[in-house]
């Protein structure tokens, strides 16, 4: 039981924690992402679309063509981060509410173009893309030792993605010139300025980057918790790792922590209902519980936060 | 003197942007959505009608013996009413710089409240009507209220709590609806009694049956008290001083957590007022675990209609439109009905670009 709780909790834990990395580059720039949601279904759409054309081309199933159906959703998601980026930096948009703007485009235009392409497709109107389920892989011999090898099994195949990309990112953005710049645009965008940089060329970069990851966390929650695409993947992860990356502090490690707190939460939860045997029904009541550890979370962590001091501001330079 | 027409001109440059680009964004709208139904092969023409048809502002080809053009009609005024005071509920946050977009939880929180106190009883339509409406403001303001509170208290975003919410409410309330009041048939919940809902029916000699909306008249009534509030009152000033300026206002002396509480407050009590005039009025069941998306598609209408409360009226009769007439549109032309929802989705897009146009011009008088 202790190794379900570990390997369903995984798998929720990481691609919010892709996504919510994501969250932490765009904010760290100074942009507000409440964009996450639309960003992460318009990149599981575009995967899915690219998994329903290229499977009757390519042979050898998931396993191959997994890797192209990735690259397309990280694309995808990229996109829908720059519209993002367009409007809240040329159009100088609020960007709560551009954020929420994209959230209910992308909702809407992935739903009437996934009923377009079924029609056309298959001739009934279906607001699902087939996806079946994702391959699954185990490290040989680290997930022989006991309680803790449950790590390494069964893990999806997105997992050394996000842990290669989550390490990539941490480097990038605490290790590198880049990332001191990123940072300083959300704390202090004139400094920026003045040591001879484009504030808005830091942001437009930083949200692309925001785009791929996201789109790789959309997709494996696609993958992973409906082997479909369909409107259920706006079930509010996007928001779920909005609250991850607030209650984590706007820093990566800490991000990771609650990231896996969630996971463990709601996998733990499942696992209380299945040993007591209780009614499905009950599974709603446990199916709150990360919301409700978020709100409680958000409760203690909030006060003492430190938000990018420049986070939601418009930045143009001739402004004094 | 020179000044004076100065301002004058100024002032009548800023009323024909806020009239022209709700306007503009409208007309891009319409465009977009004749260059899709030609992209998919439809005449835009009748589709874009059918749409008016369908919530009975034009006539169909045929109408069955207990229908009309005027009960379509009224079932759009139903729609219509919810979508309303939704949208209220956003003007009356985002005018106080917070962004409600709990509306849907509250509404399914007031609605789910309504329904289980008032909905199941036999008290006359005199007495439950007014009840429920009252449940209604009274569940919606409560929520509201707190997420105003935890903001001030604890220093939570708005959005991300509201958000919260939603998802603990709609299982929650499903949770119930499931185990407690379900219909077996209908996987919903049980029927509300027709004395409970907010509806007036009237029958006509002919067979035609008549159900006017009471909430019409409310989300009506509503739009002007609320302008009425924000415009002329001390309490409706101090909520746009807040969202103009929080700094300034606080140097001011306005109470700013007074003021996000109650902003807060009356954005969830309109909400709440929608969420049972959907439940217990337009609809008579409560599907489990389905927040409803009228609680977003409220957020475009008070973008689209400039954050004003009358603006409000006009661009809620617009966006019902295409969700209301959806359904007609669709068995009309065969094109799916989620259409409707992409066009609130590029409406919302154009209106707010819009907003952040008029700042501008704002800015450079």
């Amino acid at each position: 039981m202790i190794d379900r709780i570990i390997i369903d909790g995984l798998a929720f834990s990481l691609p919010l924690f892709a996504m919510a990395i994501g969250g932490i580059f765009s904010e760290k720039s100074g942009i507000t992402m409440l964009a996450l949601e639309g960003i992460q279904g318009f990149g599981a759409f575009c995967g899915a679309v690219a998994f329903a054309l290229l499977q009757p081309l390519i042979p050898g199933g998931t396993q191959v063509i997994i890797y192209p159906v990735l690259a397309a959703a990280m694309l995808g998601g990229m996109i829908f981060a720059l519209l993002h980026a367009y409007m809240s930096i040329r159009f100088r948009l609020n960007q709560v509410i551009s954020g929420v703007v994209v959230n209910i485009l992308a909702m809407s235009l992935t739903i009437f173009l996934t009923g377009l392409i079924n029609e056309r497709l298959t001739g009934e109107p279906s607001n699902k893309i087939w996806l079946g389920a994702a391959p699954r892989f185990s490290v040989p011999g680290l997930s022989k030792i006991p309680v803790i090898g449950a790590i390494f099994r069964d893990l999806y195949i997105f997992a050394p993605f996000i842990v290669l990309f989550a390490l990539i990112s941490g480097i990038l953005l605490y290790r590198t010139r880049f990332g001191l710049r990123l940072r300083a645009c959300g704390e202090n965008p004139q400094s920026v300025e003045a040591a001879g940089c484009s504030v808005k060329r830091i942001r437009y970069l930083a949200l692309a980057l925001c785009g791929l990851l996201t789109g790789l966390g959309g997709m494996n929650f696609a993958f992973t918790f409906s082997a479909n695409f369909s409107p259920t993947i706006y079930m509010g992860y996007g928001y779920l790792a909005i609250a991850a990356l607030i209650c984590g502090n706007w820093d990566i490690r800490r991000t990771l922590f609650t990231c896996l707190i969630f996971g463990f939460a709601r996998s733990g939860g499942y696992q209380l209902i299945l040993k007591l045997g209780m009614s499905s029904d009950l599974s709603d009541l446990f199916l709150m519980i990360p919301y409700v550890l978020t709100l409680l979370l958000l409760l203690f962590l909030s006060r003492h936060n430190h938000p990018p001091s420049a986070l939601g501001s418009d930045y143009e330079y001739d402004r004094r | 003197m020179k000044r004076e027409t100065k301002r004058k001109d100024s002032a009548r440059r800023a009323s024909f942007a806020r009239l022209l680009i709700p306007l503009a964004s409208v007309l891009l709208t319409f465009m977009v959505l004749t260059a899709v139904f030609l992209l998919i092969g439809r005449n835009p023409l009748t589709a874009i009608y059918s749409f008016f048809q369908g919530s009975g502002l034009g006539m169909k080809s045929s109408y069955t013996s207990s229908s009309s053009m005027l009960t379509d009609f009224f079932s759009y005024l139903g729609i219509l009413s919810p979508m309303l005071l939704g949208s209220l509920g956003v003007v009356v946050g985002l005018r106080g710089g917070l962004f409600n977009i709990g509306v849907s939880g509250q509404m399914l929180l007031s609605g789910f409240t309504a329904t289980v106190l008032v909905g199941y009883s036999k008290l006359s339509p005199a007495l439950a009507i007014p009840l429920v409406l009252l449940i209604g403001l009274l569940t919606g303001a409560l929520l509201g209220a707190v997420i105003g509170w935890l903001k001030y208290r604890f220093n939570v975003h708005e959005v991300v709590s509201s958000i919260m919410f939603n998802y603990i409410v709609s299982f929650l309330t499903g949770y119930f609806i499931k185990t407690r009041y379900v219909d077996p048939i209908i996987r919903s919940s049980r029927q509300v009694a027709a004395n409970a809902r907010l509806n007036l029916t009237f029958n006509t000699g002919s067979g035609l049956k008549l159900v006017i909306p009471v909430g019409i008249f409310i989300a009506v009534a509503m739009a002007f008290l609320i302008r009425f509030y924000l415009e002329r009152t001390v309490g409706g000033f101090e909520i746009r001083m807040v969202g103009f300026n929080r700094h300034g206002a606080a140097y001011a002396g306005v109470p700013i957590r007074n003021v996000m509480v109650r902003t807060m407050l009356i954005s969830g009590a309109l909400a709440g007022l929608a969420g049972v005039t959907y439940y217990l009025g337009y609809y008579s069941t409560m599907v489990p675990k389905d927040l409803p998306s009228l609680g977003y598609d409220a957020i475009a209408v008070a973008l689209l209609g400039n954050l004003g409360p009358i603006g409000c009226i006009f661009s809620s009769a617009l966006i019902t439109v295409f969700q209301k007439g959806a359904v007609y549109m669709s068995s009309a032309t065969g094109v799916v009905r989620e259409i409707a929802s992409l066009v609130t989705g590029i409406l919302l897009l154009f209106s707010s670009l819009g907003v952040s146009m008029r700042d501008r011009i704002r800015h450079y008088d």
